[in-house]
């Protein structure tokens, strides 16, 4: 199955992993702070090593064949991952009121995180096969909005908000990119500014109403919602130029800082290593979405380019709303920073995403490997 | 598997055909596309960056005190309240470890139940308990909320058995006061109590908290900056729970200063306990003469201090004020009375520095005196016959002293009560004392509108009508008499020490008036008719004689109606509030005086029998020693 000529390997994109690799080295080194002293069970920092060296599995593993194989599979994929986010609703472990984990024993898998990688590889897929030169119209996007609208809707009644409006920006962004004619712009932004507006009157639950509203407001509400916003900027103000040095932080160590190995990780990293330290990772961090973008611009065909942008804009998306989040302009919702929270089912559907985006890069180069030439 | 892959490759291959066929000029119009969605990323980069910036860089420092007070939790440690002594070191009020039930409601899952449960072991009423609960409820949820003060040692005992079955209930130790003489000289002492708002509000430093115990009246309240000491502090660092991870700092409390004071609780003991003979209400004060050091100042009915201890009950508090002899009230210095015949030693200093009258002038008493168509009744029906001013004094003769006080006038008489300090505070550390009142014509212009009557003169120097005295004046007035003039300021602190053992304060005599060299000279007179009350043979109060002490001194009768209906009953037909007041003040030894009594009794009937009998109590005390020489003298004589 490993069939890989000399000519990949040649092309393989080094600089990109070499970013993935010090992110990942900087997440680790963060989780092991934020989580000390672990509290009995197996700590962090050791799941989190299993997890990667699953995720190195797995990037070699879509590596091993032709992105293209994913256009074929893309229809099983779906099906599947829909009757995995039906599960949970079923089935699924609660905790915190919503319903988002399948236990599979050894894992605690959240269908919802390759739910979005999967509607990447959807989306992808059906922006390659119709090809447009004055945009989309409003008839041509319906199977897309079906597309993203089923896993929308399953995971909006988990209830897990922030997960379902990935979907949304993830289909924006693709669509976007892939243009809409004028006529189709004006009817979906008016739809979607009444959707909003019936959304918050009849959808959102009551909690999800007032972390929007805390926003507006933390020092307010300091005990609820606003004390999430409110530590999290002592925590990532208090660490000043240099921060506290490294396990030295005391607003994450003494619990102040809520979700601070997850959600509020980087401001565990921001109160510990300062504004030096903080500007050293998102530079790193912003310079691999960078280099996504690039990767995505060098894909020999529509799928690959579509297939890597979709990959970069599901990283981005989260990691711009994880971090207005923490530093409060946003309401808290449960959206992590990619590669840094900690949290298995994200950080394997992320590292998924960096192979595929490798994938694109290595087979970047017009050759006879064609899909029939993977055969056999 | 690869089976299964080349079904669906046959299902799909319409599709998978299109793929492969691109138009280049497609693929770059997106390639450009993307290049504009890297300015995007760029841009919400520069946000972030920004943002950083400006909560690390521009308001970091801002942000690392917020997150010290968010982590650092101070806790104070509170300081033992210092001592109060008597003046021979004896120890009055000291502390006591209190043991309290405390509340943490944050440690606490089930409130309503444990509630339930802990006042059948308190004894305790369930609202009561939710009462205080209440009280606190703004408080954060990890403060102690404290239930049931001085828990005895069995519901103590109790409770540390069985701590795994009140989750959430603690108990605490706190300094308490000890009071060792039990009520003795409480109204002096005074008690401690809950801070309350207002008192928060006044407070001038930021010294204390709700909660805190202040002295709320006596000497605990008059002297709570000094005993109550200095907080320490346990500063520790706290998680977002609230529990302590480290100790980062200590102080520790500085007790406070110990206080003596110049009260002899012996004395004191002696005249509270004289006064409970037959239920007397009322003062007895004692002063050194050459001093103005207060030995005793004693007011009965007896405040009980533990009834106030944690806030009186409303049913206590009630029983006080419906208490027809108001404990409440320090009769020492906060009521006023006629000084009845005790005043006669001013009318009598009045007319000899007027050269109204001499050493030697005698009138004639026939029992009355008729002045202005009225008649004007000496005590004594039968008249004493011609008196002199030694006899007057002695035998309290009405009518001498109707004669001299119509000579030298109201305004005269109100001159020398002054200065003998009636109708003036006499500024001792002390709360809400009364001045009395000593009337002037101006005065009575003034109050009441009126002129005065030349009649009303003669009631006055016999100390009726207006006239109204504290004990404590009362007793100062016969100090300064027995010590030649002087008028001494009465100090209750012999001295204040720091807990190093610093002196901060010691006693020394304050002099606050002199009378004159001449007026002085008459003094010795009005001392030598003073010694017969007591020692002569027609004295009124020849019961206080004590073998081996001379004591001089003056009854008193302060009437309280002059009602026609009782006129004719027995006195002790007439109802209690009724009666006379009665008055004894006195000093000894004669010769040498050391101390002034003062007793007032009220609704006592006669000075002599009233409140002769309390004097002479303290006397006793006081000179033992001597009365035991004087004793083994006489029997060795015989």
């Amino acid at each position: 199955m490993l069939r890989m000529d000399r000519r990949f390997l040649a092309s393989f994109d080094w600089v990109l992993l070499f970013l993935l690799v010090l992110v990942c080295g900087m997440a680790y080194l963060n989780l092991y702070s934020a989580t000390y002293p672990s509290s009995g069970g197996m700590p962090p920092y050791l799941k989190q090593g299993y997890l990667l060296l699953m995720g190195v599995a797995g990037i070699l593993f879509i590596i091993s064949f032709d992105y293209k194989e994913l256009h074929l599979w893309n229809y099983p994929i779906y099906v599947f991952t829909i009757i995995l986010l039906a599960l949970v609703i079923f089935v699924g472990n609660s905790a915190g009121g919503a319903q988002r984990w399948i236990n599979l024993g050894f894992f605690q898998l959240q269908p919802s995180e390759p739910a979005k990688l999967m509607m990447v590889i959807s989306l992808a897929s059906y922006y390659s096969r119709k090809e447009t030169v004055v945009g989309y119209s409003l008839q041509e996007l319906i199977l897309p909005i079906i597309l993203m609208a089923i896993p929308f809707v399953l995971i909006l009644i988990q209830p897990d908000l922030g997960t379902a409006l990935m979907f949304v920006i993830i289909f924006i962004s693709m669509t976007v990119l892939a243009k809409l004619r004028w006529s189709t712009y004006i009817t979906l932004g008016v739809s979607g500014i009444v959707m909003i507006v019936l959304g918050w009157c009849y959808v959102l639950k009551p909690y999800q109403k007032q972390r929007v509203e805390t926003l507006f407001n933390p020092a307010h509400n300091a005990m609820e919602e606003g004390y999430q916003i409110l530590q999290s900027k002592i925590a990532i103000g208090s660490g000043g130029l240099f921060g506290k040095g490294y396990m030295e932080g005391t607003q994450g160590h003494l619990h102040f800082l809520p979700e601070r190995h997850t959600d509020f990780a980087f401001s565990v990293w921001c109160e510990e290593w300062g504004f030096t330290g903080s500007l050293f990772f998102l530079l790193v961090y912003f310079f691999m979405l960078i280099w996504g973008l690039h990767a995505a611009m060098s894909a020999k065909d529509r799928f690959g380019l579509f297939l890597a942008f979709g990959v970069v804009a599901l990283i981005f998306w989260q990691a711009v709303i994880n971090l207005l989040m923490i530093l409060g302009f946003l309401p808290v919702v449960g959206v992590p920073l990619p590669m840094f929270s900690y949290g298995g089912s994200s950080l394997l559907t992320t590292l998924l995403g960096m192979g595929i985006l490798l994938n694109v890069r290595m087979r970047r180069f017009q050759t006879e490997s064609t899909l029939e030439g993977c055969d056999g | 598997m690869w089976g299964f892959r080349e079904l669906i490759k046959s299902k799909f291959l319409k599709e998978l055909g299109e793929i492969s066929e691109y138009d280049q000029a497609g693929l770059d119009s997106l390639r450009r596309r993307i290049l504009s969605v890297g300015l995007i990323v760029l841009l919400f980069m520069g946000i972030i960056i920004l943002r950083l910036w400006f909560l690390q860089i521009h308001k970091g420092e801002e942000y690392k005190n917020r997150a010290d007070n968010n982590r650092v939790r101070i806790r104070e440690v509170a300081p033992p309240r210092g001592d109060i002594l008597d003046r021979h070191g004896k120890e009055l009020v000291t502390n006591h470890p209190s043991f309290n039930v405390v509340l943490v409601r944050e440690d606490s899952n089930d409130v309503d139940d444990l509630l339930k449960r802990l006042s059948v072991i308190l004894k305790e009423d369930v609202s009561v308990l939710w009462e205080r609960i209440r009280d606190a409820e703004s408080k954060q949820r990890h403060i102690p909320i404290r239930l049931k003060e001085n828990l005895s040692w069995d519901t103590l005992a109790y409770l540390e058995t069985h701590n795994k079955d009140f989750p959430g209930i603690r108990i605490e130790v706190f300094p308490s006061r000890l009071y060792h003489y039990g009520d003795m000289a409480a109204h002096i002492i005074g008690y401690l109590g809950e801070i309350s708002k207002s008192e928060l509000e006044k407070a001038e430093d930021d010294f204390y908290r709700g909660g805190d115990l202040v002295g709320k009246m006596g000497l605990e309240k008059l002297r709570e900056n000094e005993l109550r000491g200095d907080k320490g502090s346990d500063s520790s660092e706290v998680n977002a729970r609230g529990f302590e991870q480290q100790l980062l700092a200590h102080t520790e409390p500085i007790p406070g200063n110990e206080v003596r004071l110049t009260l002899d609780i012996n004395l004191q003991q002696a005249a509270e306990e004289a006064m409970d003979k037959d239920e007397r209400s009322g003062a007895v004060v004692v002063l050194e003469v050459k001093t103005g050091r207060l030995l005793v100042l004693a007011s009965t009915p007896r405040l009980h201090l533990a009834d106030f201890e944690g806030g009186i009950s409303t049913k206590n508090w009630n029983a006080l004020l419906d208490n027809p002899k108001h404990p409440l009230i320090n009769k020492a210095f906060q009521a006023m009375y006629p000084p009845g015949s005790t005043y006669k030693m001013v009318t009598a200093l009045a007319g000899l520095a007027r050269g109204v009258i001499t050493r030697d002038t005698t009138f004639f008493c026939p029992g009355h005196i008729n002045f202005g168509n009225r008649d004007y009744n000496c005590w004594k029906k039968g008249g004493h016959g011609t008196v002199d001013l030694h006899r007057a004094i002695s035998e309290s003769c009405d009518v001498y002293f109707y004669q001299v006080g119509m000579r030298v006038g109201v305004d005269v008489l109100a001159e020398y009560a002054n200065k003998l300090g009636l109708g003036i505070k006499t500024q001792a550390e002390i709360e809400h004392e009364k001045a009395g009142l000593i009337p002037t014509k101006e005065w009575k212009r003034k109050a009441k509108g009126v002129k005065w009557q030349d009649g009303e003169t003669l009631s006055l120097a016999i100390g009726q009508g207006f006239n109204l005295v504290t004990p404590l004046q009362l007793c100062q007035m016969t100090a300064t008499i027995a010590n030649g003039g002087k008028r001494y300021l009465p100090q209750l602190i012999e001295s204040v020490t720091d807990a190093d053992g610093k002196v901060l304060e010691s006693f020394t005599p304050k002099l606050v008036g002199e009378l004159q060299a001449d007026e002085k000279k008459y003094l010795g007179w009005i001392r030598a008719g003073m010694v017969d009350v007591v020692q002569g043979a027609r004295g009124t109060a020849r019961t206080v004689r004590i073998p081996g002490v001379t004591i001089a001194g003056k009854t008193g009768t302060a009437q309280v109606v002059r009602l026609e209906q009782y006129k004719h009953l027995r006195e002790e037909d007439i109802p209690y509030k009724y009666r006379d007041h009665a008055w004894f003040t006195c000093y000894a030894p004669a010769e040498d005086p050391e101390i002034a009594v003062t007793v007032l009794v009220e609704h006592g009937l006669h000075g002599g029998s009233g409140a002769g009998p309390v004097a002479k109590a303290v006397m006793q005390k006081y000179f033992a020693d001597r009365i035991a020489v004087e004793a083994i003298k006489q029997a060795v004589m015989q």
